[in-house]
């Protein structure tokens, strides 16, 4: 009974996790899948989300409000940045594109130090969802729970998109051919800028969604690297991957800061080299 | 090419008799200069000359240091040693990062030198009985020369032994690049299925530039330790990795001396926009996207350019040497 309770707790923790990381896993996959790149600010909007959701939060006095704004606010960055930069680097190789990120990041990173300052910030628990739940006795956050069905819904529904909707067929399409997607009348711009935005939007609600527990920081930038270990393990530009992916992740973080937290990092990096090692493309990637 | 000859020989010159006549603090500013243009010049062999876009080079650079800390804290070992040999431990361990990280090909690659990199920034805060933590290890003494030389650590010495440190490295990239080796990486550069092809064992040459890399970036972690007098884990943050990949891609890739230039460019930025204002990181961010999107080929490729147009006549023989070619490559 007692270890029988210990993995179930630990696992309701790991499956929470697993949702954040899906957030911000999924956002650069779908990006990597239609642009054949790596966002390298992926991190920078992540953290530049739960900013935004704790001011917000703070002004309106709702975390709901701030999940549906903060999304929306670093979408529209995301599209803008798109239509301005990232646009004409298409035909240039693929570093030009990382380090043009890589600039984004620097000038997020700078804009909120500036902004919001360089202590971190507390964004509280919405509404009705601070409270906690008995599970065999183990206290367990009633955020965590929500946490974890906001990404089985979210994923879900992403899924749905992609594969049962025109639309979905349509980005699927342009990440196999752009080319003769272009060729057959659509508008290959509209979707990758449409699927940037999407994808920047997905960080910014894993952002807020992960500021009420580990508190809005600029720290949280480094998160583009969990993202592209995600993205490695599961494949580059696959969605299911990312979902795999975060779930792997998210269990190797979880029990690895439990049994060994020194070196929960070097399990982590040690799994993405083994999976580039057996499977360069990632364990659901097509290209090897 | 006898002009940028000329130019050079010049600005070694300068540099040597710049103790005569530069105040205490331009000094200072000057050496810490010396040991960034390496740094710089370090990550240029792999980004510029086998386009192995590095974000984890702070990682060597921060390695190096705490290495020269822990030998001139517990060793006797005479500066300039110390120096060489931490540079060398760098080579070696970057010989096992290399060959890990060399597994994966463009951006899989970065990630994983950034990966690297924070893992080596979380061991220099965590294992605090070897590292002194968050606070890093200060108190870093210079160690007497060899013979009991003494003049090496005095802060004109140390400036000129950074400076032959920088001079040495220099020659010795530009002989190797220009040596059959250096043509292989530019092949890598270009097209490294074709070498593939061609019969080359292109990873192994990857493993063997990415180890050199290391090693001069070392070098210039253990030059800036020695200099500064401590080594904290802020060198091995990833922001380092950045500054130091700005410095090459804003003075020109694939040319060593951009790098440097880039170098200068950076510290004098960074001097004159953190008198005026408290952002100048944001200014340092919209200037790096504006060189990757206009001027790809840096201050170099600018000026080249510049030169190029005047001399129109020289314009055959000058495009064949590659010292002064910057932009050449991605034309």
């Amino acid at each position: 009974m007692e270890t029988f309770s210990f993995i179930l707790i630990q696992t309701l923790n790991a499956l929470s996790q697993a949702s954040l990381l899906f957030f911000l896993g999924s956002g650069l996959a779908l990006i990597f899948g239609i642009m054949r790149v790596v966002n390298f600010s992926h991190g920078a909007l992540y953290m530049l989300g739960a900013y935004i959701g704790f001011t917000t939060a703070r002004l309106t006095g709702s975390v709901w409000l701030a999940m549906l704004i903060a999304p929306l606010i670093v979408g529209l960055i995301g599209l803008l940045f798109e239509i301005g930069f990232l646009r004409h680097l298409y035909k240039r190789d693929e570093d030009a594109f990382l380090l043009v990120t890589f600039g984004l990041t620097l000038v997020i990173a700078e804009v909120t130090r500036l902004v919001w300052g360089a202590p971190p910030l507390q964004v509280p628990l919405p509404s009705g969802l601070d409270g906690v739940v008995f599970i065999f006795d183990e206290p367990m956050p009633l955020y965590r729970i929500f946490l974890i069905a906001a990404g089985g819904i979210a994923s879900s529904i992403i899924w749905l998109f992609l594969e049962r909707t025109r639309l979905g067929l349509l980005i699927r399409a342009t990440s196999q051919n752009s080319q003769m997607v272009h060729a057959l009348g659509t508008d290959i711009n509209l979707i990758r800028s449409g699927v940037f935005a999407l994808g920047c939007a997905l960080a910014a609600v894993g952002g807020v969604l992960a500021a009420p527990s580990v508190t809005a920081s600029l720290g949280m930038s480094s998160a583009v690297i969990d993202a592209f270990v995600i993205v490695i393990i599961g494949g580059m530009g696959s969605f299911l991957g990312a979902i795999f992916g975060s779930l792997i992740v998210a269990c190797v973080q979880t029990f690895g800061n439990f049994f060994f937290p020194d070196f929960a990092l070097v399990f982590l990096y040690a799994l993405m080299l083994g999976v580039l090692i057996v499977r360069p493309g990632g364990l659901l990637g097509k290209e090897a | 090419m006898m002009r940028s000859k000329i130019l050079g020989v010049l600005a070694l010159v300068a540099l040597i008799l710049a103790p005569q006549y530069l105040p205490v603090y331009a000094m200072t500013l000057l050496t810490e200069l010396v040991i960034l243009a390496l740094f710089a010049m370090s990550l240029d062999l792999m980004v510029g000359y086998t386009k192995l876009v590095s974000f984890g080079h702070a990682g060597a650079y921060g390695l190096g240091a705490y290495v020269c800390a822990l030998l001139s804290l517990h060793t006797h070992i005479p500066l300039p040693f110390v120096v060489l040999l931490s540079a060398l431990i760098v080579g070696v361990v970057a010989i096992g990062i290399a060959w890990s990280c060399t597994m994966a090909t463009g951006v899989s690659f970065a990630m994983l030198t950034l990966a690297f990199g924070q893992l080596g920034y979380a061991v220099a805060i965590k294992w605090v009985s070897v590292t002194g933590g968050s606070d890093g290890l200060s108190g870093i003494p210079r160690r007497l020369g060899p013979f009991g030389w003494s003049q090496l650590t005095t802060k004109t010495g140390f400036y000129l032994f950074a400076l032959a440190c920088l001079f040495a490295s220099y020659f010795f990239c530009r002989a190797l690049i220009r040596a059959p080796f250096g043509q292989v990486l530019r092949g890598i550069r270009e097209n490294e299925m074709k070498v593939l092809a061609l019969g080359y064992n292109t990873r192994r040459y990857k493993i063997a530039v990415v180890s050199l890399a290391y090693l001069f970036a070392g070098m210039a972690g253990a030059l800036y330790a020695s200099f500064a007098g401590f080594a904290n884990p802020e060198m091995l943050f990833w922001t380092v990795s950045g500054q130091v990949l700005i410095m090459v891609i804003v003075g020109g890739k694939g040319t060593l001396i951009g790098p440097m230039l880039g170098a200068v460019f950076f510290i004098m930025v960074e001097h004159k926009l953190s008198e005026l204002t408290e952002t100048w990181g944001l200014f340092m961010g919209i200037i790096f996207i504006g060189f990757v999107m206009f001027a790809p080929d840096g201050i170099l490729g600018i000026l080249n350019k510049k030169l190029l147009r005047r001399s129109g006549q020289q314009k055959a023989s000058q495009t064949s040497d590659p010292s002064t070619a910057a932009g050449g490559h991605s034309a």
